[in-house]
């Protein structure tokens, strides 16, 4: 076809997509002032609030922006005394690495398993969906009352075991309760990975595998050359979700962590509580806009990195 | 995690549209009349509101006996009561003012935030003469601003003494209550040698009580968080304080973690592996429902002297809110609460102390224990947390944050920590 005709094509198309988005914003409409209400306006009130001063009761003082002092003055995000502001960034790092990535391998096996047929796999898998369908705050409070140091359950199983000699107060102890948190974040965050891999598993076309195996290829060659390249899009949209959830996840860290003030065991967001407790939402805004960002940084690192969008070829 | 996303957009749009309707809602200010005298109860059409705490199960029906005899003389008054628990009682509050929605009358521990912000009455504008006399003048004094403007009424009361298990006491062979820090490490260490896992001395430095814990100490040292117009944490009476808090818990003196919270102090002391605590009426009425023999005596000092106790109010504060009819009915509804005929079961439900002269008299000829009456007579002897400075808030929460790191740090560099804070704000 020549050059013309497609240029031909394009100006008749104009107009009738002009008029397709017109039709269409009546539509859209409800959605677009949701997104405005919901999304823009906090997030822009957020940035405005963090250049202001508030009491801790959240009274504004004074009708002035203060500059960058709630992010680095004398009672800034950044640069509050007591605050290990360090290793808080490098806890949050850790916290979103090691919970996205070990619930991704973990999720990878379990899909496998659960995408072999055997007999109770349905039951299995309901099993395996219902830390998913417990409330975050309800699982985290089950540990925290688990690991208290004299009534616990968990201690008690410890010390009964012979494990441990007498019960610890686990929650108690910025690192312990940490590490303790990580491992319940994985918890809850199986079912929605695992769910979303096996679903990838299922679309994997039986009849590719088995040319494979009539080629010759080997099991781990049929999985790494054939079966990962087509989970591609899953793990993606798994990991994504997992990455933004995780970072913002705050009923774990905050339930499991009973040791007061600016501790060792924060990440940014449950330092943010912290901030909005003492210091008023000034700062705590502030912080907001910092993880905001940081949120931004990982995702793109991420996208950088893995590019999930490319097309398998 | 879909879910949880939808839930999270939900709460959003609920609370764009509750901060839509707040901004909408400026409430028509009438001329600022002063307390209107004149008015008659039965023409009086208003509707104020109540934020209040749960100290007890029964705190709203407290109130709501309250609220219906207030009804008889202003049938037209409409009283919205709302009751929040104390955990996070406080976020409840800034909640209620970040949007504007100030409550008429709020019960509450703290008022120096918002006397400062300029958003109070001075109540002793809002109550009538009479009402302010009837209150204990000691602890009246506590509700004063750093201004000097009497912004609020203490309503309720409670005394913190050493509270100590008499049978552990007596199987330790220690005779007399502890009157010097000396002789508490000695009691101290005569507890913890009787084994059983047995506490010497209960030190809760968690979120809830860090503070009333720590100025204890330094009370004891002889000194004061005030200094003139400003609080300081860095004096030599508080670093006296605090090396002695340290040696207690390096000694293995006290529980393992300093971080506990009061409950998790008073929960040792009702199974008896406690020696001794800072404790107020609760905790001795609760020790005892469960078996455990304890009696009262003043909190030791560095030398052995008078000793310590402290005492904490809380209060009402009224918010203004423009509004000559509102004040009218805040004011007569507070003259009520605090009579007699009302005070009385309304304090009792707290299971704390009254804070009315005549309540306290009372209550002192009814108390039937040594106990009861020991609460009531520190009453006049106890000193009080600054909490009419503004600084104080801030002090606050530093010492709730960090105060329990006294068992691993050093006093001094700590406080200077804690100072840091203070002044950040500044």
């Amino acid at each position: 076809m020549s050059l013309n005709a497609t240029a031909e094509a394009a100006i008749i198309r104009r107009p009738s997509r002009l008029r397709e988005a017109a039709t269409a914003v009546p539509w859209l409409l409800p959605s677009l002032i949701l997104i405005a209400g919901v999304v823009l306006y906090p997030a822009c009130l957020m940035v405005y609030t963090s250049f202001f001063k508030y009491t801790k009761q959240g009274i504004r003082k004074g009708d002035d922006p203060i500059g960058l002092d709630n992010y680095i003055g004398p009672a800034g995000a950044l640069t509050f005394p007591g605050v290990p502001i360090g290793r808080i960034l490098l806890n949050t790092v850790v916290w979103v690495v090691v919970v996205v990535l070990v619930t991704l391998v973990l999720s990878l096996l379990l899909a496998q398993f659960l995408n072999k047929p055997f007999r109770g796999r349905k039951l299995l898998r309901l099993f395996i969906i219902i830390p998913w369908a417990c409330s975050v705050v309800m699982t985290a409070t089950v540990f925290r009352y688990g690991l208290q140091e004299n009534i616990g359950l968990f201690n008690r199983l410890l010390v009964d075991t012979g494990v441990l000699e007498v019960g610890r107060a686990w929650t108690k102890d910025p690192t312990s309760a940490f590490w303790i948190a990580v491992f319940v974040a994985i918890y809850v965050s199986l079912p929605f990975t695992t769910y979303t891999i096996l679903a990838g598993l299922q679309s994997v076309p039986e009849d590719v595998l088995e040319a494979a195996h009539v080629d010759g290829a080997t099991s781990p060659q049929r999985y790494l050359h054939i079966v990962l390249p087509l989970l591609r899009p899953a793990i993606a949209t798994a990991a994504l979700i997992n990455i933004i959830n995780v970072f913002n996840s705050l009923p774990i860290l905050r339930l499991l962590q009973e040791t007061p003030g600016y501790h060792t065991g924060h990440i940014t967001t449950t330092l943010m509580y912290e901030y909005q407790r003492a210091l008023g939402p000034g700062v705590s805004s502030a912080l907001s806009v910092l993880n905001f960002l940081f949120c931004l940084v990982i995702i793109a690192i991420y996208l950088a990195a893995v590019r999930p969008t490319r097309e398998v070829d | 995690m879909n879910h949880r996303v939808l839930k999270l957009g939900v709460l959003a749009t609920a609370s764009v549209l509750a901060l839509s309707a707040c901004g909408g809602s400026s409430t028509p200010s009438s001329t600022d009349a002063s307390a209107g005298e004149s008015i008659d109860p039965a023409d009086l059409t208003t509707t104020i509101s109540i934020l209040a705490p749960s100290y007890a199960d029964s705190s709203e029906a407290d109130w709501q006996t309250i609220i219906d005899e207030f009804h008889k003389t202003y049938p037209n008054v409409e009283v919205k009561l709302q009751i929040e628990g104390w955990d996070g009682f406080t976020e409840k509050v800034s909640a209620r003012i970040q949007a504007g929605d100030y409550p008429d009358i709020l019960n509450d521990n703290a008022f120096a935030g918002s006397a400062d912000a300029g958003l109070l009455y001075d109540i002793s504008d809002v109550m009538s003469p009479e009402t302010i006399a009837a209150i204990e003048p000691s602890l009246l004094a506590n509700g004063v601003g750093a201004d000097g403007t009497q912004w609020a009424a203490p309503d309720i009361a409670s005394a913190r003494m050493l509270v100590y298990n008499t049978d552990l006491f007596k199987k330790a062979g220690i005779t007399e209550a502890p009157k010097s820090w000396a002789e508490l490490e000695d009691a101290a260490g005569k507890l913890v040698a009787l084994g059983d896992g047995v506490v010497g001395y209960g030190m809760p430095l968690g979120e809830e009580e860090a503070q009333v814990e720590s100025s204890l100490w330094l009370w004891g040292a002889g000194g004061t968080w005030v200094d003139g117009e400003n609080l300081t944490a860095t004096s030599p009476e508080a670093v006296e304080g605090f090396t002695e808090m340290r040696k207690l818990f390096e000694a293995g003196l006290t529980q393992p973690k300093l971080e506990d919270n009061r409950q998790d102090i008073t929960n040792l002391m009702q199974a008896g592996t406690l020696g001794m605590m800072v404790g107020h009426s609760q905790v001795v009425v609760d020790s005892e429902a469960k078996g455990v023999n304890v009696a009262l005596a003043p909190v030791p000092d560095k030398d052995g002297g008078d000793g310590v106790a402290t005492g904490v109010t809380d209060f009402i504060v009224a918010f203004n809110n423009d509004d000559a009819d509102r004040k009218a009915a805040t004011g007569a509804f507070l003259d009520l609460m605090y009579s007699d005929a009302m005070y009385e079961s309304w304090y009792k439900g707290t299971k704390l102390l009254p804070v009315t002269t005549s309540m306290i008299e009372k209550a002192k000829s009814e108390a039937s224990t040594e106990n009861e009456k020991g609460f009531l007579d520190a009453l006049s002897i106890v000193k009080f947390l600054p909490v009419g400075n503004t600084a104080w808030d801030a002090l606050q929460s530093a010492l709730q944050g960090s105060a329990y790191k006294v068992g691993t740090e050093d006093p001094a560099e700590l406080l200077a920590q804690i100072q840091a804070q203070v002044d950040a704000q500044g």
